[in-house]
């Protein structure tokens, strides 16, 4: 856990319930597919944080490797890894996604801005 | 760049039952969504279905000929 590179990670997965590492920041994507990661979490209107990684060829290392998933965008929900929109679609389909979310923002009364009918 | 026959054989060599669905998104044969049906899908996770897929169109992703997958998967009842 000396690893400052992991350090880092575990700590910015630690400090935000939805974290995205993408390639562009929120304001600015630079990746079609991180565009669509954060337009899917605005539609869930829970606060998430978007990590640009772009440039960070150690980072995406350590967290392909840490992951097993090649790909950028990657998700992470309460310290848990869910892959990129190919996986929560499906599940924000299946309604699996609320029930993760609810769970994940219990108690901390934090209430999305915008409701899926 | 790609061409649909290379993706499938790709696919093939690590998912030998794959049937596979290709869409160009932008013309250009490097960004797509795929949809492969397959057996191999069996017991495995949304997750590990997309590991198994990426695993087996990594060359094509190192070196460049896909720039975009779209991944969906199906499991082929055998």
């Amino acid at each position: 856990m000396s690893d400052p590179i992991r350090s880092e990670i575990d700590r910015e997965i630690a400090d935000n319930t939805i974290l995205v590492y993408g390639k562009g920041t929120k304001d600015a994507p630079q990746c079609g597919f991180t565009l669509e990661t954060i337009q899917f979490f605005n539609a869930f209107g829970y606060p998430f944080e978007v990590i640009n990684v772009l440039e960070n060829m150690p980072k995406r290392a350590a967290l392909s490797e840490m992951t097993d998933w090649p790909t950028l965008p990657k998700v992470f929900i309460k310290g848990q890894f869910f892959g990129d929109t190919d996986i929560l679609g499906p599940m924000a389909h299946n309604g699996e996604l609320q029930a993760v979310l609810d769970d994940a923002f219990a108690g901390r009364n934090i209430k999305p801005t915008i409701q899926l009918r | 760049m790609i061409d649909d026959e290379s993706m499938v054989a790709l696919i093939r060599a690590t998912i030998p039952d794959a049937q596979v669905q290709i869409w160009d998104r932008t013309g250009t044969m490097d960004h797509f969504d795929v949809l492969i049906r397959s057996s191999a899908f069996a017991g495995k996770s949304l997750l590990d279905r997309h590991r198994l897929v990426e695993k087996a169109v990594k060359p094509a992703r190192d070196d460049g000929r896909i720039h975009a997958l779209a991944i969906r998967t199906d499991l082929l009842e055998s």
